[in-house]
């Protein structure tokens, strides 16, 4: 690390203090499945809205006060917006208090935390974005980040997947990206809530975009009813993927979603020639401090927090098969 | 450089000099174990003369000085909410402190943790109790049975890593200026009378022979190499780890561990943000949602060993542990640090 990487870790510092959030307030909340909410938020203090930067894949520590913190990736991109976004699901003590929250609400944030997709690395690639659950959520910030900057890149695929359809975050990017001639989106779910077809049998191979009705689930769920729809497909995201067989030619992939879904699209991508140098992830671990002193989230001698998130496979090759 | 020394029977004045600038600490006996005793009971009440400082007594502490910088509990902030929303509060600065009769492995171990307290970010809470103390040496005469500070390079008859040193020489003490805070202190303190060359002889013997005390030792060459390839041997540390009972006390006492929690404190509108002496002996300390990468007790032994001899190393080119054997002495069960070393040497030998 040179001096000029650590002033510049040093640039937010809430009075000078590492440990000290900055208020935050929210402005506006979006449901995007009943576990799974993304807010809107923004500095309470004037100057450091306006000077705060950050890049994809960078977290921070949320606070809900007298509850306690908990660390989210920022979801939106840099190159977007005036304000910054977090999605969160609901699973425990933090994240349902902040679920709680409505809009004005103050939070506490410090950050940005760990590293970040290594933009310098992609330019000029062809980018397959794997992504599952809310796993999306990093992946959305670079993937609005590289859009924003489409020139500099190659062809962009974007293969997501969800448990079912109820589950799929972020559908109105979904809806964007679709639309988008220049980004090919392939949306998945583990299990069709009705099953009509399936119809991940029927996809030619190399055909992504699958415009059939029969996708389409039963009328019974209207959140369906969206353009993402007549992208559907059913079976797990590795399985998809190894059908979509993108080619590893100048190519990265970036896959960000649960760990079992991680394990399972490595050798996937390992077999369409991908190696583990164009395999890029997120790795999550429990974590407190954010910034490499309160021991808890080292793989090794890695601290995800310090090092991380964003590693690619084979820096962590040798974790993922027994973890530390 | 000025060799001085009190009489034994002086330190009280001293320490109450001293008690004028400093929150004084010193190892006291309760029981037959010593423990680091807070001085403020002279210091604010004139009460303590003293007189129960034991420094004869030579035995290590068992709370080692990192709770004096990185207390077990320690609040970071305190926040309310008022009609404006929420304001945030630091502290009040503390009083400079001064640890008196610190051993050379407890000395060494500050400035080990001071390495991930710097690293990156400057800790906000460690490092200016650091910065401000004095640390006052002793050079330990009786180590225990489970010390091996000599194999880890340091030495029970010196130490670079303190401000000032004592050394027992019977009925006084002989005080070297370590460091340049230690020579400013000794400026300051009247009443030091100045070593005689028989003095200072007598100190060098007493120091030569405290380093031969300590017989108990560990062989670290490859150790780092031989960690990692044990990665694996789950059979291997599911015997280490079989009759750890998974208490934590080896973590919370061991002068360079420093995992922390940070946790909350609110009631009606106001509250605070502490932090909590955590351990790496916990599955709770690790757990995610979905899944937990040191559920079984086998990993977290292994974490708590690698940490110190093979992660430590590689980050910052140093063995994390200074081989003060708290981990093996104040152990309900007898865990015993070195054989499991000692089990990976083998282990990498011909009984593969
Ligand atoms: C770098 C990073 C980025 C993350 N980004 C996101 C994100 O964008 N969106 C999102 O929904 N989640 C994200 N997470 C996971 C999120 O931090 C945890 O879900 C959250 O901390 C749980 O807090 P809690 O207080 O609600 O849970 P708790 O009440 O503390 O516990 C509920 C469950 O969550 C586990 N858990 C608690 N704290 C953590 C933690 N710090 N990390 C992981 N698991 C934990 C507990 O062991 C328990 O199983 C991220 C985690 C990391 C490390
Ligand atoms: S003190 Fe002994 S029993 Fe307790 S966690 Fe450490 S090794 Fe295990
Ligand atoms: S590991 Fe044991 S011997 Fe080493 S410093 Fe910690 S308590 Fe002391
Ligand atoms: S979260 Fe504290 S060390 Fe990584």
């Amino acid at each position: 690390m040179t001096a000029s990487d650590i002033s510049d870790k040093h640039r937010f510092l809430a009075q000078g203090n590492v440990y000290l959030p900055h208020i935050m307030i929210i402005e506006k909340i979006i449901e995007e499945t009943p576990g799974v909410k993304t807010f809107h938020f923004n500095f309470k203090d004037e100057q450091i809205r306006d000077e705060f930067t950050f890049e994809s894949g960078q977290f921070g520590e949320y606070s809900v006060f007298g509850v306690g913190e908990a660390p989210f990736c920022i979801s939106s991109s840099p190159t977007r917006g005036d304000h910054l976004e977090f999605t969160l699901q609901r699973v425990g003590k933090v994240t349902n208090a902040l679920h709680r929250l409505g809009v004005g609400a103050e939070i506490g944030f410090r950050g940005p935390y760990g590293n970040s997709f290594p933009i310098d690395l992609l330019q000029g690639k062809n980018l397959i974005f794997v992504g599952g659950g809310i796993g999306l959520a990093p992946l959305r910030s670079l993937i609005w980040n590289v859009l924003d900057n489409r020139d500099k890149y190659g062809d962009v695929q974007i293969i997501y997947g969800a448990r079912s359809p109820a589950d799929l975050c972020f559908r109105y990017d979904l809806d964007a990206w679709g639309d988008d001639k220049t980004v090919d989106v392939i949306t998945t779910v583990d299990r069709q809530e009705s099953r009509v077809q399936s119809p991940v049998s029927r996809v030619e191979a190399g055909n992504s975009r699958l415009q059939s009705q029969e996708s389409r689930v039963g009328a019974g769920d209207s959140r369906l009813q969206t353009a993402d729809s007549r992208l559907l497909r059913e079976g797990f995201v590795p399985q998809v993927l190894e059908q979509v067989a993108p080619s590893a030619e100048n190519a990265m992939a970036i896959v960000c979603g649960p760990p079992i879904m991680i394990r399972f699209t490595f050798p996937v991508l390992g077999k369409l020639g991908f190696t583990p140098e164009q395999m890029i992830t997120t790795l999550e671990k429990r974590m407190k401090c954010g910034i490499g002193k309160c021991g808890r989230c080292n793989i090794g001698d890695i601290y995800v927090c310090r090092d991380g998130p964003v590693f690619t496979y084979a820096q962590i090759k040798r974790f993922i098969s027994s973890e530390h | 450089m000025g060799i001085k020394k009190i009489a034994k029977k002086d330190i009280g004045n001293l320490l109450h000099q001293w008690g004028k600038d400093y929150t004084i600490l010193v190892p006291s006996t309760e029981g037959d174990t010593a423990l680091t005793v807070h001085g403020s009971r002279f210091t604010v009440h004139g009460l303590w003369d003293g007189s129960d400082v034991n420094l004869d007594w030579h035995r290590n502490t068992v709370k080692p000085p990192k709770s004096n910088f990185l207390p077990p509990m320690e609040e970071m902030f305190r926040f309310q909410k008022g009609k404006e929303g929420h304001s945030i509060e630091l502290p009040q600065e503390e009083r400079r402190q001064l640890i008196f009769g610190i051993r050379p492995c407890d000395a060494r171990s500050l400035r080990l943790l001071d390495m991930i307290f710097t690293d990156v970010y400057q800790d906000p809470y460690y490092l200016p109790k650091r910065n401000s103390a004095v640390l006052v040496g002793l050079v330990c005469l009786r180590p225990y049975d489970s010390c091996f500070c000599t194999s880890l390079g340091i030495s029970p008859g010196g130490s670079d890593d303190v401000d000032l040193l004592l050394t027992d020489i019977g009925d006084e003490f002989l005080i070297e200026e370590i460091s340049d805070k230690g020579k400013r202190l000794m400026e300051l303190t009247a009443g030091l009378e100045d070593a005689t060359e028989d003095d200072i002889t007598k100190a060098s013997e007493a120091k030569e022979k405290a380093y031969g005390k300590v017989t108990r030792k560990i062989d670290t060459q490859h150790l780092k190499d031989k960690l990692l390839s044990s990665f694996e041997d789950e059979t291997y540390w599911e015997k280490v780890a079989a009759k750890c009972i998974g208490c934590g006390i080896c973590t919370f006492l061991c002068p360079t561990c420093y995992c922390f929690d940070i946790t909350d404190e609110k009631v009606k509108k106001q509250g605070a943000r502490f932090r909590c002496w955590d351990s790496c002996a916990f599955s709770l300390y690790t757990k995610m949602p979905m899944e937990n990468p040191r559920e079984e007790k086998w990993q977290r032994v292994r974490q708590k060993v690698c940490h110190k001899f093979e992660f430590y190393p590689m980050s910052f080119d140093v063995i994390a542990c200074t081989g003060c054997g708290r981990c093996i002495r104040l152990c309900p069960v007898n865990w015993d640090i070195c054989q499991t070393l000692e089990g990976i040497r083998d282990r990498g030998g011909d009984h593969q």
